[in-house]
């Protein structure tokens, strides 16, 4: 009885740690409206709201609240499979945010974190990640 | 006070572990990445300008990140964790321990435009 009551809690510690994970990777239910050119700009960066986009146009879809737990917080670092700091993405070349995710995704970079989160994401949702974070690929030279 | 004393002692050899980095010697690692990094991670010279946007800035980034990628293009896709790319893996393979620790040395002290953002 003792052992069933404690398998029980056990379960029900799971179940209420996997939903908060899906979350995580379930498309966000709003999907990104086509943002007017300038309603958007006013808004602040916040976890759960749209992410205004560096090039002010379209916006992150609330998509970087998946990225910033662990990519905005400075010094972050991951535990698995050893301890190291999560990779700086803001400032990296667009095309490489691009292709990195989308190698997540299809496995050719094996990496049960990102996996998960790639797998979320579409095409176009990387393609506006990769635009938020990412630098524009010919920087002016000698640009900070 | 012994307590406080040895506190302190602890959190200064940890700080001086984070920023001493696995040891890597970033003036042995600038010259193993001059040979066979620059041609694809800089242009001229300059590191903050990869020579194809499809390669990644290196300039700043993170010693162990740097350390870790090396680490999972040596290893191939085979395994849990891991990177599969014909070019990387060919460049990762080539390297010893000791040259990746001082090419991580390098990169991360390098300054660059990698930054957090939220």
């Amino acid at each position: 009885m003792n052992k069933l009551l404690r398998i029980s809690a056990l379960g029900a510690l799971l179940a209420a740690a996997l939903p908060s994970f899906a979350q995580n990777a379930a498309p966000a239910p709003a999907a990104p409206a086509a943002a007017p050119a300038a309603a958007a700009p006013a808004a602040p960066a916040s976890l759960a709201g749209t992410v205004p986009n560096d090039a002010g146009v379209g916006h992150s879809g609330g998509k970087a609240a998946m990225c910033i737990g662990c990519h905005g917080i400075p010094g972050y670092q991951m535990a698995f499979p050893h301890v190291y700091h999560v990779p700086m993405i803001a400032g990296q070349n667009e095309k490489y945010i691009e292709n990195a995710l989308k190698a997540y995704k299809s496995g050719e970079r094996k990496h049960p974190t990102m996996h998960s989160i790639a797998s979320s994401l579409s095409d176009a949702d990387i393609a506006e990640l990769a635009a938020y974070y990412g630098a524009p690929a010919a920087a002016p030279a000698g640009g900070k | 006070m012994t307590k406080t004393l040895s506190l302190l002692a602890a959190v200064a050899a940890l700080a001086f572990t984070t920023s001493a980095y696995a040891g890597g010697d970033a003036v042995r690692g600038k010259q193993k990445a001059e040979q066979v990094c620059a041609a694809c991670h800089a242009t001229n010279g300059d590191w903050k300008k990869p020579l194809q946007p499809e390669y990644p800035t290196l300039a700043g980034q993170h010693a162990d990140y740097i350390i870790t990628a090396l680490n999972e293009y040596k290893r191939g896709d085979k395994s849990m964790i891991g990177r599969k790319n014909p070019i990387m893996a060919g460049q990762a393979a080539s390297l010893t321990a000791t040259e990746i620790q001082d090419l991580a040395a390098f990169f991360s002290e390098l300054e660059g435009n990698l930054h957090v953002k939220r």
